[in-house]
This record gives C-alpha cells, sequence and structure tokens, in this order.
C-alpha cells in the first residue's frame, strides 16, 4: 500500500465516448510517471479522475487512502487540496492578482497558513525571486509555468499531477521545467505524474504509461527515447 | 457579415444591450409623445359644435426664440365686430358668444337635473365656472328648447332638468337672484337672455368669442377666408378641431404644461438611456474581448472590428425598437390618466399619438447605439493584435487619466452648485442641488471604475491577513476587474442618488413652502364655493358680520407674464402663477412685509419678492388676458417661496380673469364659528384650512417627476440587473479555474456574496455621498437643520433594494452544475 494514488476499474465516459476504459492502476510514492499516447487517448482524462478532479463514470479512486469516489464537492476539494498539486497546461492563474498572491491562492483557500521558508526556497529554486510582486500577464510563459508548479508544490501535497507542462514552452524553458520536475523527486522524495507527448521528457521520468483508446497498453520503465517514438508512432499507425 | 457578428456576440451580451435599447426607447417615446401633445394636441370642442368658424382674441404671446406663452385668462373682443362679421357674404349667422359662472343653488327641490348632460353635442355636466351663456348661443351649441319661450328679460332663464314656469334660485355672474324658467332645453349650461348676459358678465360691452355659421352650399374654410379678410391677424379665426382651443383658453393653456413637464426630467433621462445603452455596448465588446482580439490577429482591420461590433448594436437596437416604441405609448397614455387624475390635464385636452414621436425617438437611439458601439470598440480595435490577444485575458488595467479627472472634476463642480441653498433662497435655490446631483451621476459614471479600484486597492491591502479566502477574494476580484465592477456601482449610485435626491428635494422645498404657507395664514380659515363658479358677491359681507370673525379678506390667483426678474426665469417672458389680493388682506394674510404696506395694495399695485426689487418700483406685466399694464410696487415680502413672487391688488386684476370671482375668502380667526353659512349660502364650503397657495403648479411637476422617476429606476435595476448577470454568468470560466485551484462549491458562492455585498455597499455609499451633500445644504437653506424632510425610510428602501437587486443578479445565476467539476 505504498501506493499515493489507486484506481480500480475506472471508467469515464461522455455519452457515447468512452474516455477511460476500466482502468485500474496504481502510482507509488517518490516515483516519476511519464503518461503518453495519442491525441483523444485519455491521458487528461486519466489524470483529472486520479487527481479528483473529474468524477468517474465508474470505478474507484482512492488519494492518500481516501476513497474520493462517493465524496461531496465539498469533501472532495478537502482530500484533494491536502494531497493533491495539479499543474495545468494553460497555467491557470488567475490575471487580477499579484504572482505571489496566486502562489498561495490554494493554501488560503485551505484556510492554512504558508510555510514561508518552503515557499522561498521553491521560487528560489524556480527563479521567481524579484517577479513575486507582478502580475502573471507580465510573466513569460515558461515563468508563469514554473509559478504554476510553485503553486502546486506549495501545500506539499503527496502527488502532483501536470498535464502537457511544457507543452507551450521552447525548448529551453521546457528542460527547465523537467529538470525541475526530476529534482523534485529525487531530491525531495515528491512523486509526479506528468502527461507529455515528448518522448526526450518522458525519458527523464522513471516509468512511461503509455495509453490508447482510454486504456493502458504499456508500461515501459526507464525506456529510451527512440524506442519510445518508435513504440508511439506504431500505436498511432494502429489507430489510424 | 450578420451572422458573424450574431454569431460571435453570445447572446448574453446583445440581451443586455436589448434591453437597453427597449426600455430607452419607451422612454423616449413616451416624452415624445407628451411634447407633441402640447405642440398639437387640440382641445375637444365640446360647446360650440353648430359653429363653423369662430373668431377669438389672440391667446398666444410671442417670445423671442422660444415657444409662444398661452394666456390662461380669457382675452375679449369687441361686440362691435359681431355685426361686421354677420354681414360678411357666405355667413348664415353670427352671435357674439358669452360664457360666465353661474348656477343652480344646490339643495333646491326638483332642479337636480340642472346640470345633467344634455343629450346632443355634449359631454358631462357644464364646469360652473363657465356654465353661463346668452340665449343667442344655444343654436350654436347643437342645443334647442324643448319646451316654452326663449328668455327675453331679467329674470327669465332656460335649462335642462326643470319645468317650465318654475321659480329657481341661481346665482350667475357672482349675483344670486331668483329666476324664472321659460324654457327647457337639451344641453347643458344656464342661458340668459342676451341682455342680461351681458350684464352678467361684466365684460362691460365685450365679447369672448363671435361664432359664426356658413351659409348653405359653402364651406367653413371660405368663411374663414372672408373673415380674415375683413379683420386681418389681430385675431384667431378658428375651424374644425382649432375650434376648442378658441372656446376654453385655459385648457389650451394647459398645454404648455405638456411640453414643460418633460423638459424637468427629460434630461435626467436621456442621460441615463446614453449611459444605460453606452453599459450594455461595452459589456457586450468586453465580453468578446478575447474574440475580437483574436480575430485582429486573425487579419480583421480595425474599421472591420469596429463594423462588426455596430452590427451587434444594430440588430439588438433593430429588435427593440418596435416593442420599445409600443410600451412608449403605453407609458405615456398612462402618464395621461395620472395627469388628469391629479386635475392638472383638463379631460377636454387629450394627449395626442401620432407616429412622430416613436419615428424620432428611433432615429436618436439609432444614433445614440451607434455612437455607443464606435466608442465602446475603439479601444479594442485599435490595440496592435499582439497585445489585444495579451490583454484580453485580464482587462486593461488604468481607467484613462482624461475620464476620471473629468469625473472627479465634475463631481466637485456639483458638490460646489449644492451649496447654493446656503448663498441663495427663493425657488431657484432647489435647482442647485438638482443640476448637482444630474452633474454628480455622470461624473460618477465617468470616474467611477478609478475610485472602486483606488478604494478596493486601500481596503485590499489594509485587509487582516487572517480574512477569509472568500471575502478576500471577493475584494481582491472588485479591485482587479474594477472596470467591470464600476459599472454596475455607477449605475445603482447613480439611482440612488436620482432616487433620493429628486424625491426628497422635492419634498424638503415642498415641506419649505408649506412651512411659510402655514406661518403667513396661521389662525386662517377659507370659504369658497367651487359649485358655484366662485366666491358670490354679498358673500364677503356675510362672512364679515358673523360674530368672531376679526378680518375677512378675498383671494385668488392668475397668471401674469414678465421679464426674468430671477435667475433661472424664462430669459424672455416669463409665466407665473400669482395671487390676488387686496387691501385688507394685510389683517388677514401675513407674507412677512418687509418694506412697505399691504394696504396699499390699492389701484394699479402689487407686492413683490424682497429678494427682487424695492417698494416705489414700476413692474410692466401682461395680465393674464394679454393686456399690458404697468404697476407700482408698493410691499416688499419675504414668504415668497409660499406665496410666490408676485402679488396684485384685486383693482389691478379686475376684468382680466375669465371669471371675474374670487376663489375664496380669507377669515380670521381659523376657530370663528362660520357653520351657519350653509344655511345661508348654500353652496359655500368651509374648510379650516386656507387653499391660498399657488403650490399646485409645483405638485403636478413633482408628481410627474416621481412618476418618471420610478419608470427610469426601474428601466435602470433592469438594465444593471442584466449587466450583472450577464457578466456572472461570463465569469463561469473564472469561476471553474478557482474549483480547480482548491476552492469548494461554497467559497465561490460565499466569494459572490461578499463580491454582491461590495458592490451594493459602494454604490450605496456612493449614492449617499453624492445625493446626501446636496440635500444637507438644501435642508439646511430651506428648513434650517441639516436633514431633508419627506420619506426618511427612502433610504433604507433604497439600500435594501441595491442590495437585493446586486444579490440576485450575481448569485442566482451560478447554478450547481456551473460549479462541478
Ligand atoms: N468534456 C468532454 N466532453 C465530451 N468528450 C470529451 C470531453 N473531454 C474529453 N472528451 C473526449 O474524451 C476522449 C479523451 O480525451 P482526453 O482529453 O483525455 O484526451 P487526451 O489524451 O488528453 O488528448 P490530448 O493529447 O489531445 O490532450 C476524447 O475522445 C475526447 O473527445
Ligand atoms: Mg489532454
Amino acid at each position: 500500500m505504498s501506493d499515493v494514488v489507486t484506481l480500480e476499474r475506472v471508467t469515464r465516459s461522455y455519452g457515447s465516448v468512452t474516455a477511460l476504459d476500466d482502468v485500474s492502476l496504481g502510482f507509488p510514492r517518490g516515483r516519476f510517471v511519464a503518461v503518453m499516447g495519442p491525441s483523444g487517448s485519455g491521458k487528461s482524462t486519466l489524470l483529472q479522475c486520479a487527481a479528483a478532479l473529474d468524477t468517474p463514470t465508474s470505478g474507484t479512486v482512492r488519494i492518500g487512502g481516501v476513497t474520493v469516489s462517493g465524496l461531496n464537492e465539498t469533501r472532495r476539494t478537502e482530500v484533494r487540496r491536502k494531497h493533491v498539486g495539479f499543474v495545468f497546461q494553460s497555467y491557470n492563474l488567475l490575471p487580477s492578482i499579484t504572482v505571489e498572491e496566486n502562489l498561495t491562492l490554494p493554501l488560503r483557500l485551505a484556510g492554512v497558513r504558508p510555510d514561508r521558508a518552503w515557499l522561498s526556497e521553491l521560487v528560489e529554486r524556480v527563479g521567481l525571486g524579484g517577479r513575486l510582486r507582478r502580475r502573471p500577464a507580465e510573466l513569460s510563459g515558461g515563468q508563469q509555468q514554473r509559478a504554476a508548479l510553485v503553486r502546486a508544490l506549495a501545500a506539499r501535497p503527496d502527488v502532483v499531477f501536470a498535464d502537457e507542462p511544457t507543452g507551450a514552452l521552447d525548448l529551453r524553458s521546457a528542460a527547465e521545467v523537467l529538470g525541475l520536475l526530476r529534482e523534485l523527486v529525487d531530491e525531495l522524495g515528491q512523486t509526479v505524474i506528468m502527461v507529455t507527448h515528448d518522448p526526450a521528457a518522458a525519458a527523464r521520468a522513471h516509468e512511461t504509461l503509455v495509453m490508447a483508446d482510454g486504456r493502458v497498453v504499456d508500461l515501459l520503465s526507464a525506456p529510451a527515447p527512440e524506442e519510445l517514438a518508435v513504440r508511439l508512432t506504431r500505436l498511432n499507425g494502429v489507430l489510424t | 457579415m450578420i451572422r458573424t457578428a450574431l454569431a460571435m456576440s453570445g447572446l448574453g451580451g446583445l440581451v443586455v444591450a436589448f434591453f437597453a435599447v427597449f426600455g430607452g426607447m419607451a422612454l423616449v417615446t413616451g416624452t415624445g409623445v407628451i411634447v407633441e401633445s402640447g405642440l398639437r394636441s387640440q382641445v375637444n370642442s365640446t360647446r360650440l359644435t353648430g359653429a363653423d368658424v369662430v373668431v377669438s382674441a389672440r391667446q398666444l404671446v410671442p417670445r423671442k426664440e422660444d415657444l409662444p406663452v398661452a394666456l390662461p385668462e380669457r382675452a375679449t373682443l369687441p361686440s362691435s365686430i359681431v355685426d361686421r362679421l354677420s354681414r360678411l357674404p357666405g355667413v348664415e349667422s353670427a352671435v357674439g358668444d358669452l360664457s360666465f359662472p353661474a348656477a343652480v343653488v344646490p339643495g333646491q327641490p326638483s332642479t337636480s337635473g340642472a346640470v345633467t348632460p344634455g343629450t346632443s353635442g355634449s359631454t358631462g355636466p357644464a364646469d360652473p365656472a363657465a356654465a353661463g351663456h346668452g340665449w343667442s348661443s344655444l343654436a350654436f351649441s347643437g342645443g334647442k328648447a324643448v319646451e316654452g319661450a326663449p328668455p327675453r328679460r331679467d329674470g327669465e332663464l332656460a335649462m335642462a332638468g326643470a319645468r317650465v314656469g318654475q321659480e329657481v334660485r341661481v346665482v350667475a355672474g357672482g349675483r344670486p337672484g331668483r329666476y324664472r324658467v321659460t324654457a327647457v332645453i337639451d344641453a347643458p349650461g344656464l342661458y340668459f337672455a342676451d341682455s342680461t348676459a351681458a350684464e352678467l358678465s361684466g365684460r362691460s360691452g365685450r365679447v369672448d368669442l363671435v361664432a359664426l355659421r356658413a351659409g348653405r352650399g359653402i364651406t367653413a374654410q371660405t368663411v374663414a377666408a372672408e373673415a380674415e379678410r375683413l379683420l386681418g391677424d389681430r385675431y384667431v379665426i378658428s375651424t374644425g378641431g382649432a375650434r376648442g382651443d378658441a372656446e376654453r383658453p385655459g385648457t389650451a393653456a394647459a398645454r404648455g404644461m405638456l411640453i414643460a413637464l418633460p423638459a424637468s426630467i427629460g434630461g435626467i433621462s436621456l442621460i441615463t438611456v446614453g449611459f444605460v445603452i453606452g453599459g450594455g455596448l461595452s459589456l457586450s465588446v468586453n465580453r468578446q474581448r478575447r474574440d475580437l482580439a483574436l480575430l485582429r490577429a486573425a487579419g480583421a482591420t480595425p474599421r472591420q472590428v469596429r463594423r462588426l461590433v455596430a452590427v451587434q448594436g444594430c440588430v439588438a437596437a433593430l429588435a427593440a425598437l418596435p416593442p420599445g416604441a409600443a410600451l412608449g405609448y403605453y407609458l405615456a397614455a398612462r402618464l395621461g390618466e395620472l395627469l388628469e387624475g391629479t386635475g392638472a390635464l383638463p379631460p377636454d385636452l387629450p394627449l395626442t399619438y401620432g407616429p412622430l414621436p416613436a419615428v424620432a425617438a428611433a432615429v436618436l437611439l439609432f444614433g445614440v447605439v451607434r455612437l455607443a458601439a464606435w466608442t465602446a470598440s475603439l479601444k479594442a480595435s485599435r490595440m496592435p493584435p499582439v497585445s489585444a490577444v495579451a490583454e484580453s485575458k485580464a482587462e486593461p488595467r488604468v481607467p484613462s487619466r482624461v475620464r476620471t479627472g473629468g469625473g472627479l472634476l465634475l463631481m466637485l463642480v456639483a458638490l460646489g452648485l449644492s451649496a447654493t441653498p446656503l448663498l441663495v433662497r427663493g425657488e431657484i435655490a432647489g435647482l442647485g442641488p438638482a443640476t448637482a446631483a444630474l452633474l454628480a451621476i455622470v461624473g460618477l459614471a465617468l470616474a467611477g471604475p478609478m475610485l472602486v479600484q483606488a478604494a478596493m486597492g486601500a481596503l485590499a491591502r489594509r485587509l487582516p491577513s487572517g480574512l477569509s479566502a472568500p471575502l478576500w477574494l471577493a475584494v481582491t476580484n472588485t479591485h482587479g476587474y474594477a472596470l467591470r465592477t464600476a459599472g454596475a456601482v455607477a449605475a445603482l449610485g447613480m439611482m440612488v442618488t436620482l432616487g433620493l435626491s429628486v424625491v426628497l428635494t422635492q419634498t424638503t422645498i415642498s415641506q419649505a413652502k408649506a412651512d411659510e404657507v402655514n406661518a403667513g395664514l396661521a389662525d386662517v380659515a377659507s370659504v369658497s364655493a367651487p359649485r358655484l363658479g366662485g366666491v358670490p358677491h354679498g358673500l364677503l359681507d356675510d362672512v364679515r358680520a358673523l360674530p368672531g370673525v376679526m378680518a375677512a379678506a378675498p383671494a385668488s390667483t392668475t397668471t401674469v407674464l414678465t421679464r426674468s426678474l430671477a435667475v433661472g426665469d424664462d430669459p424672455g417672458l416669463h409665466a407665473r402663477t400669482a395671487m390676488i389680493l387686496g387691501p385688507e388682506a394685510g389683517g388677514v394674510v401675513d407674507l412677512g412685509v418687509v418694506e412697505g404696506s399691504m394696504g396699499e395694495l390699492k389701484g394699479d399695485t402689487v407686492a413683490l419678492d424682497a429678494d427682487l426689487g424695492e417698494v416705489g418700483e414700476r413692474l410692466d406685466l401682461l395680465m393674464g388676458d394679454g393686456t399690458p399694464v404697468r404697476a407700482r410696487v408698493v410691499a416688499t415680502y419675504s414668504r415668497a417661496l409660499g406665496f410666490g413672487a408676485l402679488v396684485l391688488s384685486r383693482d389691478l386684476a379686475a376684468g382680466h380673469t375669465t371669471t371675474g370671482l374670487d376663489a375664496e375668502i380669507l377669515v380670521r380667526p381659523a376657530a370663528a364659528d362660520l357653520s351657519s353659512l350653509a344655511k345661508t349660502w348654500p353652496g359655500a364650503e368651509v374648510s379650516r384650512r386656507a387653499a391660498a397657495s399657488i403650490a399646485d403648479a409645483d405638485a403636478t411637476q413633482g408628481l410627474v417627476n416621481i412618476a418618471v422617476l420610478a419608470v427610469l429606476i426601474g428601466y435602470v435595476l433592469v438594465s444593471v440587473a442584466n449587466r450583472l448577470v450577464a457578466t456572472t454568468t461570463g465569469r463561469v470560466e473564472e469561476l471553474l479555474a478557482l474549483r480547480r485551484l482548491g476552492a469548494t462549491p461554497g467559497q465561490v458562492r460565499r466569494m459572490l456574496r461578499w463580491e454582491s455585498l461590495v458592490i451594493a455597499l459602494a454604490a450605496c455609499a456612493a449614492g449617499l455621498v453624492l445625493a446626501g451633500v446636496p440635500l444637507v445644504m438644501l435642508s439646511v437653506g430651506f428648513l434650517g437643520r441639516p436633514w431633508p424632510a419627506g420619506p426618511l425610510w427612502l433610504v433604507p428602501a433604497s439600500v435594501l433594494v441595491v442590495a437585493l437587486v446586486v444579490w440576485a443578479a450575481v448569485n442566482l445565476p451560478v447554478r450547481r452544475r456551473h460549479l462541478a467539476l
């Protein structure tokens, strides 16, 4: 039971589309897992269900030992606040408040006093020092994504989900963000689950989940980028 | 283009614009109907239906660069004209018509039908103030003798509802007498022998009108043309619908009121309509900022973007104009009923419902929409595409400096203006606060965003750190989206300001007037005889002879035209209501004489507001019938607010009023036993409160202001609610983002509740300050105390209404599913 998040026979359908099809999975603590797969294969849906951002049509999701399926919205939110950090592809920073206020917003919502030392360490690490009083719109995309990462980590969650965190970034920023994620896992024992389309990014993970048609079709341990690329091309071929 | 425009607008924005134009159209059309009626409505010809042409004296005094003033008192013609007109070719018969007060003394047996309507061509019972006529007029009124012979001598009478040979007591021209009924007729009114009528009318050989009947086969127009050739343009020659005007100058003069009515609140209405439409369109543009920015990025020129917004506005406008016009006509009809109910609009002066007001309103509103669309889209269309996309995420943070500066300046000027009641007294002092309120709301609309931003910023910085997250978010949101919030704050603040200042200014001034009237008429009772058409001769002597009566004085009111006497008067000729008092009035009415003496009010003399002139001055006046006179000022007085700026001597007014009778007798002390009058003078009425005040016209104006204001407030409230609903539904994404970041549905709802509270409080605070300062000044100036008169519960009520509207519009549109992840 060292899994932080467990999915048991989770199905999520939108009308006739089955985005997640009877998926059972466990994410072990302290690992860096990449999720890959063709577009529309259900990666985002998997992450959102695992993070309790979405409610599965059937099946159970356990986060930090708590079964979230069946909880009401408020209770689910509370579990999520405590255990989960989420990095959205489109940053999701509120434009009307400063970067610093954005970083502590989830804590504020949870009614938890921010751990200043931890926060400043995170800010230092991502190199956002000196930009805290600005508005999000005044930061570059990479800087905004790094702020979103700090926000996800501020509450010391058990697990951080990241949905294509580097999707909108240039190569350098992307590499920086990835390096950061890896550091978190290696140095702080953080659990990170990340969706990506980039085999090079997936190569920095301990494991890579490959999805197709709402199912997990493969689980590779530290695959080489070339090998991954081949597998994915083949998958795409199958689908088309 | 149209399809793209509509697809892009999303319905929310268009609905807001639609309602803004719809309500605006209704308001403008309604006002237009009133104005058009003031210009073109025709008095129903109620009596002289049998006359083809009516000749009357001029009742309109032309003014330079302004509409002519209608004289309410009858201007007469020399009776020699009748003969000359009757000899014209094509004229079959001509008669000099007279109308004078006449009434059957009430309480006599078997004359109950004296004032019942006749069978032909007449509506309702005759007005006792003008029910007496000469016999020869009867043929022109469509009536005829049913039985008996025409009255030929003094003491003979024809009327409906009596028996031939019956003796009736009648008061005619103020003279009580006994008359024998010689003919029973089928028309309302009392008809006397022509010679008797001439004497009773007191017109000394003049006539009110000349009625002409055309010979067989000759048109009214031909006769009118002949008459015009004979008389030139010294007299008015009317045919068809215009005859009613000639017949009833008092009614025709009421038309002037119809034009004046919208003048006072029309400005406020127009500003409000512009403001609401502008706000609606800018909301619609703001909702599409991102899409418009993407369009620009995709290669659309600024012109194309502006065109797109204009098309959206025009579509909303086109859809809203027809139903808006319909509502406008409906509202005008209701207002007409209201005016008629208060007696301000004579029932025989119906409103005119033509297409013109709707057309004019449509053109005006279309212009407003175009202009509003253009301004709203200007900024979005001009931005370079890149920053347009970047900016579209957040709203532009800095409201324009010029705008803010202008707004603050306006508010300062407004507060300055509101101090006028401290410096000057009298009617004019009320203008300061009214104008102040108007300027203040425009100022608030302009400076609102900056003020909201600054206030909320200051608040946000001072908030304790342990504050609940929803409250903190509410304050920072209000601060960060100042433009979005300020629109609602300004509109609601404007409503609070307008509602409170219009109503309470009115109640305060009328309270001040009433106070003066009460002080001036302390311990005074009043005797009047409306059923006899005015105070009959002899009643005054009888009243004076009653034991316990210390003093009694007749009083009435008329309208005179003067040059401009005070700031705020019409620059050319100003029509004003004036009291008519005699020299003995000084012992009854206390006008607060400053200089001179009321006892001198004999001959061609007047008393004047002490602020407007000195004893000994000469004043040129036009009497109510158009006669120019030069009067000497023999007294000045201080209670001008309650009694008006001008008091005429009875001698001066004699012969220049339609009835020639006093309206009431003021009696001191009020405790005197007047009950015996009921027996000796049936028809006389005693009231403990003197009616002698000239505040009636203002009261009507006040009532109309409040009625229009109520409609206006409803309009703004609906439009603000609409905007808030649209804003909230446009925020679903933002709310979901909060949910994803860890806010529970409860927290989001609490945040919205706090936001609505903040908006409501800001609006009420702004509104209360902007209305409060002028009102305090006004109250100090007029009542000598810092709080206004009137229903002060309006203050908490308006706060409550604002709070409720904001709460409902912000919170109710958010459904459960909006907050579910
Ligand atoms: N809100 C929704 N309503 C209806 N269908 C949806 C919704 N969200 C996702 N889907 C469908 O579910 C399937 C999986 O979507 P999902 O977003 O998980 O794919 P993805 O693997 O993240 O793709 P991408 O790599 O393009 O982000 C798709 O077929 C998609 O069309
Ligand atoms: Mg996805």
